[in-house]
């Protein structure tokens, strides 16, 4: 075993990292094969509900009305440790607590009472290229979580005086909905392609910076997950390095592995910090660049740990290869490393 | 004489690789006979591995065991499974071998990863009976590969190195020594028995033959390492596995078991506790170059695609319109070109090396002797007695010096762990750029980047390769000793 530094945290954050943890190891270890190979709707849709009992559902939503009252930090907290064995599935409960973000910020009593099982998993349809008028959605989404199991989409269109989000019934009229015919990684959470034609929205949410709030949660979201399958894949090169005899002795003694396993160690730490510094800033850009980091960081641990692994990091058995794949999703939504990089110049010449 | 018309895919490869302009000058048979060679597997490519790479590495997922034989029947109509046989025996191979290899399995694999490696791998197996000089079997197996290929069944080879608990230690001596190796071939009238498992063996599921790492004796591996040739009807042998892969699927790994098979005399490649100058070293040699092929293949097909992606507009707009796409651009190309010089360098070094044996009259003199004197039972007798054996270690002392095959094993290893590292980079920066867009080129980049992986991992992890090199090319600590005289009851 390999001991990380434990994070300091507040009681709620300990509790809820040590509930999350137990419901990963329980529910998802097990069938972490299943929700990768063959992601079926009532596999994703039972794991799910059981996250609902802990309040991952409606995360962000005050209790008041029913949610589960975690600031972001706490949800980054458990998507940390979901993410630690099944990324997939964190990936589904961070889109979806996405989805009902807007939401939570225009106080709008349909959706916050909706942790039954008609609203989950909620698909975030973004980004994409949705407008509102009249009254009428139209346009394109090339690539969104969620949206193939989805009984209800949340978009975010541009124009519209004040209006913000709207939803769509998954099953509405001019919804068209094609699943990506594949899809490397988090696999558990199915993404797809939507298409709207002359679709009339069921709600309407006002509000006011919602794309902001819901990106801010979208990067911190997918650096935790990124973290927790870092975690994953260094205890897995840790157990294995201490195992395998190669070139005259157990390979941990090599320093080639030694090293690997050590930049794997500071990017979590590294990846920690930012995040946690990230949450408490309401503002996109430390959001944004604890997200680059830790995909980063998540990226070449993954890399390494196949490495450590050598063949046997290749094949599935091993559960390597699935980190990997995982990890450059990570990378990949909900915009592209250069183009964030590019946003965050931008946003800080604004100041 | 009929000066042939070079074809768009010839014009490519030598605007692509300046030096095959200047060796052309020099050697216009032979450079024509290297861009024949891969206009071959760019229709290949058009015809069979484009169609339905995408498709392939898809089913392979959900049913690892399945193995598409048109893939293989298809490459025998481009002479594929011929590429490393020499032309005195009917193959491809002439004063290019290893070149025409190296190109060929760049293309091969710019379409797919998968399907190049299960024809590439092919060639691996190969290379022992060749690179052994074991000319018993010219005229048996390889002549078999060639008339088989010729009515279009493919009689496919592979290479046994690997075992559960020793990967990286069998493929370096200096390893072997101290490595825990769970294959053995004990001693017996007449032959061998060997006993044992060997894993992730690429093509090993299909191979017919299959040419056998193992120590006779397991205490020392480094003395006693001998390559066997199995034939797959042997009692006792099978496969009992294939393992689900990330990527490069269209090619299994298998897993094949040995339990109790025996293998007379007359199968040992080489002789007896020469399989570290044969078995290891000169195929390593041989062979690390082309998985730097195989990389630049993948490489280039990531590109290729990404290529396609960034001229492709999506309202209104093109990728390849932002400067910062251009010039991801231009390092993707110029990663490509910096492993093609690294693998064209082992390549060249190792046809000056081959080329010397295979144009020398002594060699070709042997195959004046008609096939059917060759190939009989006698003449087979002749060669694999101590006698035969002898002459044929002498050619190969003669022709094989230990600084070329020492020099050649250096340059391999470089271009193997130089040519993965900038596949593995390209791939993920491509990705990167592209995110999760709707495309089907996507889809192809994503592809790539899982077949790149394993590139960095087989023929010795890229950490052991770094390893070798250092350890032949700075630290002078290791060499190649073409295998000795023979000594008197050796067999």
């Amino acid at each position: 075993m390999i001991g990380l530094t434990s994070v300091k945290e507040e009681q709620e954050y300990r509790i809820l990292r040590e509930t999350a943890a137990a419901y990963a190891t329980r529910e998802l270890a097990p069938q972490a094969e299943e929700l990768d190979l063959e992601s079926e709707s009532w596999r994703l849709r039972e794991v799910l509900s059981k996250a609902g009992k802990m309040g991952l559902l409606a995360a962000l939503i005050p209790e008041d009305y029913g949610g589960g009252g975690l600031d972001t930090y706490a949800l980054c907290v458990a998507l940390e440790e979901i993410g630690a064995e099944e990324a997939g599935v964190a990936a589904t409960l961070l889109v979806h607590n996405a989805a009902m973000l807007p939401a939570a910020i225009g106080e709008f009593e349909g959706l916050i009472t909706g942790v039954e099982p008609d609203y989950y998993p909620a698909c975030l349809a973004y980004p994409g290229e949705v407008s509102l008028s009249g009254g009428k959605l139209e346009g394109v989404v090339p690539f969104s979580f969620n949206i193939p199991d989805s009984p209800l989409i949340i978009l975010l269109p541009g124009g519209g005086a004040g209006t913000e989000a709207v939803t769509v019934r998954g099953d509405a009229d001019g919804v068209e909905i094609e699943p990506e015919p594949y899809q490397m990684g988090l696999r558990a959470c199915r993404a797809g392609s939507l298409r709207l034609r002359d679709v009339e929205p069921s709600n309407v949410i006002e509000g006011g910076g919602m794309v902001e709030a819901v990106e801010r949660l979208l990067f911190l979201g997918l650096a935790s997950i990124a973290t927790g399958i870092s975690r994953n894949s260094l205890e897995k090169a840790y157990a294995y390095a201490g195992e395998r005899y190669q070139a005259g002795k157990i390979i941990i003694e090599h320093q080639a592995i030694r090293l690997m396993l050590a930049e794997m160690v500071a990017g979590i730490e590294e990846n920690r910090a930012v995040i946690s510094r990230a949450c408490y800033e309401d503002s996109l850009v430390p959001a944004m660049s604890a997200w680059l980091k830790a995909t980063r960081n998540a990226h070449q641990t993954v890399l390494d740990g196949v490495q450590i692994h050598g063949g046997y990091g290749y094949m599935r058995d091993y559960d390597m290869e699935r980190l990997m794949r995982d990890a450059k999703y990570c990378q990949m939504y909900p915009r592209t490393s250069q183009e964030v990089l590019l946003d965050i110049l931008e946003l800080s010449e604004k100041g | 004489m009929l000066r042939r018309e070079i074809s768009e895919c010839g014009r490519r490869l030598l605007a692509d690789f300046p030096v095959l302009r200047t060796l052309r000058e020099h050697d216009r048979k032979g450079v024509d006979g290297m861009i024949k060679i891969v206009e071959g597997c760019e229709e290949y490519n058009r015809r069979v591995a484009l169609p339905r790479a995408l498709e392939l590495d898809q089913h392979m997922e959900r049913e690892p065991d399945y193995f598409d034989w048109e893939i293989m029947r298809e490459g025998c109509k481009y002479h594929i499974f011929s590429l490393a046989i020499p032309e005195v025996v009917g193959g491809q191979a002439s004063s290019y071998m290893v070149t025409g290899l190296a190109l060929a399995v760049e293309e091969l694999c710019s379409a797919c990863g998968g399907i190049g490696l299960a024809l590439a791998a092919h060639s691996l197996g190969v290379s022992p009976v060749i690179a052994s000089g074991a000319m018993a079997h010219w005229d048996t197996v390889l002549h078999e590969i060639v008339e088989e290929e010729r009515k279009g069944n493919p009689v496919v080879m592979a290479y046994a190195i690997t075992e559960p608990s020793a990967g990286t230690d069998v493929e370096e001596p200096e390893f072997l020594e101290v490595a825990r190796i769970g294959m053995e071939a004990k001693r017996v009238k007449g032959g061998y028995i060997l006993n044992g498992r060997k894993c992730f063996i690429s093509g090993g599921s299909e191979a017919k033959y299959i040419t056998v790492c193992a120590a006779t004796d397991r205490s020392r591996p480094l003395e006693t390492w001998t390559t066997f040739l199995v034939d797959r009807d042997m009692e006792g042998y099978s496969c009992p596995r294939v393992e689900s892969k990330m990527g490069q699927r269209a090619c299994h790994a298998a897993e094949l078991l040995f339990e109790d098979v025996f293998v007379p005399d007359s199968h040992v490649l080489g002789y007896e506790g020469d399989g570290i100058a044969n078995g290891i070293l000169i195929i390593m040699a041989a062979s690390r170059g082309p998985v730097g092929s195989i990389a630049t293949g993948i490489a280039r097909g990531a590109y290729e695609h990404f290529l396609a992606w960034a001229r492709t507009a999506r309202n209104g707009k093109r990728p390849v319109d932002e400067s910062r796409i251009c010039m991801a651009l231009a390092d993707m190309r110029a990663m490509i070109q910096e492993n093609r010089g690294l693998y064209l360098g082992h390549s060249l070094a190792g046809d000056a090396l081959f080329r010397r044996a295979f144009t020398h009259p002594l060699f070709k003199s042997a195959f004046l002797i008609p096939r059917a004197i060759r190939a009989s039972r006698p003449y087979a007798g002749f060669l694999n007695s101590y006698y035969g054996k002898t002459v044929v270690n002498a050619l190969f002392r003669y022709f094989i010096k230990d600084e070329d095959a020492t020099d050649m094993l250096a340059k391999a290893s470089l271009a193997k762990f130089s040519c993965a590292d900038n596949a593995m980079e390209l791939t993920s920066q491509a990705l990167e750029l592209m995110g999760t867009c709707d495309s089907e080129e996507r889809r192809w980049v994503e592809k790539s980047y899982r077949d790149a992986k394993l590139t960095q991992i087989y023929e010795g992890t890229n950490q052991l390769n770094r390893i070798a090199f250092y350890n032949v090319e700075i630290g002078k600590t290791l060499s190649i000793q073409v295998p000795g005289p023979l000594k008197k009851g050796v067999r």
